[in-house]
């Protein structure tokens, strides 16, 4: 028999909840961890290391080091880790020696997901009592709110792998609109900690964009310099003070380079959205892509060129008016046996 | 990467059947600038909290038809999409500005024949014409086709508000384009039809009333309806 420390993909793929015999019997499993923990000490012994301080991390540089794989697949190459995430989790069989099952729900065929909808239902039912009981007396309902931006709820993977079992998007989506009618009632802060089994912080934080301070020329002119990409197209702004509006585009003046209106206006949007039209002067250049493509891309750098001139705030505002995101539209690849991205060949009956 | 990974643009609520490149969690932007304009005191409840998650979450890239000039609407960009035939965006755009005029130029027309007691009552500005005209247009109820033992019902079905502009838009388009003479140009023709339905006259209208009844007549119906 070979002694499995390392494994391939076929058995990492998750099937959180896959009836039927199980695949791998409970003392298996402690059998492999077992091994996975001996082989993790002679590793270490191996690379001079502590046995007992050899981290999830020092294992797979090690790996990486003893067993150097060129195969572009990071799935493929050769992989140590702990059992538990090797092997997917599985369900132990759900009925007994008599052949009857344990759960009161087994013959729904989704027993987990009835089971939780039950239960989050039951919670509901509560908080209305209790809202209820409330109003008899009298007595003012709380309303505290619960902070939407910080968190979100599990998603539907991760909901699959709390419950051991598939579901699907339907029964998904029937799930999170019971959880959030039971948040929107006023006294949802009975089940707050049922309520938080299902909810994920999200890190509120967004990258913190360092801004890049003004800088002066010869003639004593503050100009920042700001890049742009859109859809192939590429372009670098510099914007200067004290201008009269000038916007010059790879030498040609934007009235030349830019025929059309629409391409004019994305150019000035900035501008005009911080009311700085006849402030600045700026100098571009630009190269592949389209006419809107390179309009866009412009758009861009002036954006990020123009954060150093202004407030905080006000980048805020740009950011929240959609100049700052790099627009991620490309153009769709064609796909083997079709016409374009989506246009299928014609369809022929004989 | 995000690579070709379908991506829902909202969480899981309805099953599109489209996809886009953006992650669900991003915002639509607001490009108008009076709304950043507004002091904190002035705003509701709903509208600190759609700030407070606008704070936090990702914003998608503004599209290039949408601008915080004054000359940007998004009804007058969604109407020269429609109107565009193969791209060519440059001639829609252009169509779409001489309708305008050739509006502005009728109404003038119009304003200075008119007697002084009803020069207010006559609409010069050719944006208000196409916003008015086009919600004159707008059919209030729907017909669906609902397939029951064999034979097929239309039924009555309310429409929601994209529905009904889109269906404005296309009748008024469709219109110009088919039921009028080969050699008139598309700007007259457009300019006739929108000061008619401004007016609550012409064929649009006559089509959104005809839609109307047939709904009414189909009443008993409406029960097959289960959404």
């Amino acid at each position: 028999t070979l002694r499995l420390i390392c494994t391939t993909t076929a058995v990492q793929r998750k099937n959180a909840g896959a009836s039927g015999p199980e695949k791998y019997t409970e003392a298996f499993i402690k059998k492999q961890i077992e091994e996975f923990n001996l082989g993790k000490r002679h590793l270490a012994n191996m690379m001079g290391e502590d046995p007992e301080t050899f981290t999830q991390e020092d294992i797979d540089r090690a790996i990486a080091y003893l067993f150097p794989s060129g195969l572009f697949d990071k799935q493929a190459r050769p992989l140590m880790k702990h059992p538990t995430e090797v092997f997917p989790e599985q369900r132990k069989i759900q009925w007994g020696e008599d052949g009857r099952p344990f759960h009161f729900l087994f013959y729904t065929g989704k027993q987990s997901y009835y089971s939780l909808m039950h239960e989050t239902y039951e919670k509901l039912l509560n908080v209305q009592k209790h809202q209820d009981e409330l109003i008899a007396q009298d007595l003012p309902l709380q309303k505290e709110k619960r902070n939407l931006a910080g968190s979100r709820w599990l998603t539907k993977i991760e909901l699959e792998e709390m419950l051991v079992e598939k579901m699907s998007d339907d029964d998904y989506s029937r799930f999170i609109r019971l959880l959030e009618k039971l948040v929107a009632l006023p006294c949802a802060d009975l089940e707050e900690k049922y309520i938080q089994k299902f909810s994920k912080e999200v890190p509120a934080q967004l990258q913190k964009v360092l801004i890049e301070p003004l800088q002066y020329d010869e003639r004593g002119v503050a100009f920042s310099t700001g890049e742009g990409r859109r859809k192939t197209a590429s372009a670098t702004a510099v914007v200067y003070d004290n201008g009269t509006g000038k916007i010059t585009v790879n030498g040609i003046d934007i009235l030349h380079y830019f025929p059309v209106l629409q391409d004019r206006e994305q150019l000035l949007f900035p501008f005009q959205f911080l009311g700085r039209i006849g402030k600045h002067d700026m100098v571009c250049t630009v190269s592949g892509g389209g006419r809107s493509a390179q309009a866009g891309a412009i758009r861009l750098a002036s954006a990020k060129a123009l954060r150093s001139f202004v407030t905080e705030k006000e980048v805020e505002f740009m950011r929240q008016a959609g100049l700052l995101t790099v627009d991620p539209r490309v153009k769709e690849r064609k796909k083997p046996g079709q016409e374009g991205p989506r246009r299928k060949f014609t369809w022929k009956k004989r | 990467g995000a690579g070709l990974q379908p991506r829902f643009p909202c969480p899981c609520r309805i099953m599109p059947v489209r996809w886009s490149r953006y992650n669900p969690s991003y915002l639509e932007p607001e490009v108008k600038t009076e709304a950043y304009q507004k002091p904190l005191e002035e705003l509701t409840e709903e509208e600190k909290e759609q700030m407070e998650l606008k704070a936090v979450r990702p914003i998608k890239a503004a599209p290039p038809t949408l601008s915080s000039s004054v000359f940007s609407d998004p009804m007058i960009s969604k109407f020269t999409n429609m109107m565009m035939k193969s791209g060519n965006k440059v001639l829609a755009r252009s169509l779409m500005s001489q309708t305008l005029e050739a509006i502005k130029r009728k109404q003038l027309e119009k304003y200075h024949k008119a007697p002084e007691n009803e020069k207010e009552t006559i609409e010069c500005n050719p944006y208000v014409i196409f916003h008015q005209a086009l919600k004159n247009c707008q059919p209030i109820i729907g017909l669906s086709s609902i397939t029951r033992g064999g034979k097929t019902y239309q039924v009555p079905v309310p429409l929601t508000d994209n529905r009904k502009r889109f269906l404005a838009m296309k009748w008024m388009i469709t219109e110009c384009r088919e039921n009028k003479h080969r050699r008139t140009m598309m700007p007259e023709k457009l300019s006739q039809e929108l000061l008619l339905a401004f007016n609550n006259e012409g064929p649009i209208i006559k089509k959104k009333h005809v839609l109307h009844k047939m709904a009414e007549s189909n009443r008993a119906y409406a029960h097959f309806r289960w959404w």
